[in-house]
């Protein structure tokens, strides 16, 4: 029987309409964009989606050394709820993480504003204030903790034998008190050089104009910083504090060195906690809660921040 | 980059070459190494099989190296390649359980007392082997065969005990004419304050309770010590149950050397393993408890404290003198595919002659674990190695006085009796609340580790 030619046409056109819609959307190289994206999608989904997904699973498990995963579902997440010494690990957490971003904040506005002062040797002092930042982690924290030493550290022996501030050495990493000071003291030590550089860096392309202009109007220096130097490194301060919140509260080798989160849990945070649950109790599926607990809270935060700069950067 | 393929590259942006060129030279040269690796590969086969053997870096450097050469005397002998690889207290646990869970553990480990418990799923059954070795020697000493021997199996071959001691400045103690403790309290009270002087930075003792191996195993022999214990003679959790009165006398003992007698440094709480030997080498302490390492660190550096130190029997309390003892074994794993060769490299070390220049070379921590060892005329050489083998002889082991179980390996992996005496000295708890908090997890690690 014989098919009329406009039928054939339209049933042609219809059999490829999607594939010209798709086309007409991605461009006519669509399947040659496919190939060169593949490598590049296979390595994110092998390298970070697997393992994630992997590691929410495994989360969801009793996970022994050398057993095979019991699918538990939230059980390790309930049991870690109730848990008061992982309740204090995420205090300790937010303690320390936020104690010491504050820290390091103030020390780097104010390493930034004095090597923008016509100060001598600008760079000399420059490179000196880096050497924390550059220094290992390990080497820092191994100096710290002799230094803190009760009987043989030199901190001790300065404020007892030298000044003779005190009657008596103080036990920096033993006492309630001083042990999650200590723990910050360095991490502050170490991470603020981080904050002035950066922040340096944005002061320096602040156009002196706006400081010039806002002497003229009688801005005494508060208010030029106030009103010429912080909206002018806005946009570096909000990325620095993220960055260096993420980077803190995931800070391992500081306190593992110094603590390994005592005395009686004083200084536990949740990265020495997942350790200890995965290498000292070998419970590997309880480890991976620990280390996911607070992703959500973490993640919902760096979500908020990035909208608010790019609110400001579009104004 | 390969040079070759780098000139073809070149030659190509230089036009002097077509890309198709480029692709087939490319593909002759990419073939061509991996025909000659192969090759490669198949004459290093023809040299012998390949192991891989892990072992313990201690403090005691001597014995490390001397246990390498004769690793390497018998890769020799054998004409078998030997992959040594060394873990030591801050890595072992780490690199069991990545190559456990990866697949690929060592042909033979040397592992610490817990690893049988630990990564018994991943080990081998080695009790012929294990009965072999163990008759010649006289058996083994009770709390060996409590670590290696589970359910009847053995899943390691004991090697040594790493002895403890209590370490004394005799000088000083003579100097007082105070003789050496028996019991913590009174005894090593009392002998701390008479001797003390904190205007001078000089201490009674130097024990930290503190997140360690050493606050560890204080916390754990001050409880048999005082009739108390963490578990029962069933397993059970009797932290706040069985025990809680011993167990409340030896905490509150145990936090009152620091602030009711305040015979600790400054400081004590937060000591690791290490605090305490230099310490004490700085001749800050009047005492401390220790592994052998230290005395071995004092003698091979003849340190001028050496001869004025003394080593002796760890001191008890009311209920007797307790404590647990190691057991260093050799795990070969399932995985391997050369239990003969791992067996028989265990048999060469093992070897009482190669053992016995081991052991000298170790000055005192190389502790038996076999009953012929025990009665080797080397323990009496030196009275200092006195104490450490009456250490040996009475040792128990985690679980004390019930089995060895998982569950109690993990209480001491989790540092939980240590968190239960820095909650009193930092966190201001009660004995009785830190007591009762920590058997709380006691019971939660008793539950999972009995379901599993």
């Amino acid at each position: 029987m014989a098919v009329p030619a406009a039928e054939l046409r339209s049933k042609a056109v219809a059999r490829s309409g999607g594939a010209v819609g798709l086309r007409r959307v991605l461009g006519p190289d669509h399947r040659m964009g496919y190939l060169f994206v593949a490598p590049i999608a296979i390595c994110v989904l092998s390298l970070v989606a697997y393992p994630f997904c992997y590691a929410i699973y495994l989360s969801m498990t009793h996970k022994l050394v050398g057993m095979p995963p019991i699918f538990v579902g939230f059980e390790n997440y309930i049991r870690l709820t109730w848990d008061g010494f992982f309740q204090r690990a995420v205090v300790n957490s937010f303690v320390f993480t936020f104690g010491s971003v504050a820290l390091k904040l103030v020390f780097g506005v104010v390493m930034a504003l004095v090597l923008t002062s016509n100060i001598r040797w600008r760079s000399f002092w420059t490179g000196v204030l880096l050497v924390p930042w550059v220094a290992p982690t390990v080497v820092s924290a191994l100096n710290f903790l002799w230094m803190f030493d009760g009987s043989l550290g030199v901190l001790n022996y300065l404020l007892v034998r030298v000044f003779r501030i005190l009657p008596q050495g103080v036990g920096w990493l033993s006492e309630p008190g001083t042990a999650m000071a200590s723990v910050i003291a360095v991490n502050v030590w170490r991470g603020f050089p981080f904050f002035g550089i950066s922040f340096l860096a944005g002061m320096k392309a602040i156009p002196a104009e706006l400081y010039e202009a806002a002497a003229v109007d009688g801005a005494n220096v508060v208010q030029r910083f106030r009103h010429v130097t912080l909206p002018g490194i806005k946009n570096i301060l909000i990325i620095v504090v993220l960055l260096s919140t993420i980077w803190t509260f995931n800070d391992f080798q500081i306190i593992y060195i110094l603590t390994k989160g005592g005395p009686g849990g004083t200084t536990m945070v949740m990265p020495v906690f997942t350790y200890e649950t995965a290498f000292g109790a070998q419970r590997l599926g309880e480890a991976i809660a620990v280390a996911l607990y607070l992703l959500p809270v973490l993640a919902v935060t760096i979500m908020v921040l990035a909208r608010y700069m790019r609110k400001g950067r579009r104004r | 980059m390969d040079r070759r393929v780098r000139s073809l590259a070149e030659q190509v942006e230089a036009n002097q070459i077509s890309r198709r060129e480029f692709v087939r030279r490319t593909a002759a040269i990419t073939g061509g190494t991996a025909v000659g690796l192969s090759v490669l590969g198949k004459m290093a086969e023809a040299q012998g099989p390949k192991m891989r053997v892990w072992l313990f870096k201690s403090f005691v450097t001597d014995s490390n190296e001397i246990l390498a050469k004769q690793v390497e005397a018998w890769a020799k002998e054998r004409k078998v390649q030997v992959e040594m690889d060394w873990a030591t207290f801050g890595d072992r646990e780490q690199k069991f359980v990545a190559a456990i869970e990866a697949g690929s553990p060592p042909d033979l480990a040397e592992m610490n007392a817990f690893g049988p418990t630990r990564y018994k799923p991943a080990l081998r059954d080695v009790s012929a082997l294990a009965k072999d070795i163990a008759t010649a020697r006289g058996g083994l000493l009770p709390h060996a065969e409590r670590y290696v021997v589970l359910a009847g199996q053995h899943f390691g071959v004991a090697r040594q005990t790493w002895p403890g001691g209590f370490f004394i400045r005799k000088d000083l103690l003579d100097a007082k004419g105070i003789k050496p403790p028996k019991v913590y309290d009174p005894d090593v009270v009392e002998m701390a304050k008479k001797i003390q002087d904190p205007s001078k930075d000089l201490w009674g003792l130097g024990q930290t309770l503190n997140r360690s191996d050493d606050g560890n195993g204080y916390m754990q022999n001050i409880l048999w010590n005082y009739g108390g214990g963490t578990w029962d003679k069933d397993g059970k959790p009797a932290l706040a149950t069985t025990y809680l009165k011993q167990n409340i006398e030896a905490l509150q003992f145990s936090v009152d050397t620091i602030q009711k007698h305040k015979i600790q440094p400054p400081g004590v709480m937060s000591w690791t393993d290490v605090h305490n030997n230099e310490a004490f080498m700085a001749g800050k302490l009047v005492s401390t408890n220790n592994g052998a390492s230290l005395y071995y660190a004092m003698v091979a550096k003849k340190h001028p404290l050496a001869e004025k130190t003394q080593v002796i029997a760890t001191p008890g309390g009311p209920a007797g003198s307790f404590l647990a003892a190691g057991c260093y074994n050799w795990g070969i794993f399932k995985a391997s595919k050369h239990t003969e060769l791992s067996e028989d490299l265990v048999r060469w070390v093992e070897d009482e002659k190669r053992f016995e220049e081991y052991m000298k070379a170790s000055i005192g921590q190389a502790g038996p674990v076999y009953k012929k060892r025990a009665e080797n005329p080397y323990w009496k050489s030196d009275p200092n190695f006195d104490g450490m083998l009456q250490n040996v002889l009475r040792g128990v082991w985690p679980g004390y006085p019930g089995p060895i179980t998982a569950a109690a390996v993990e209480v001491q992996a989790q540092y939980i009796l240590c968190d239960m005496a820095g909650r009193v000295v930092a966190g201001g708890l009660s004995a009785e609340a830190a007591l009762k908090e920590a058997h709380k997890r006691v019971e939660e690690i008793h539950r999972i580790r009995s379901r599993a």
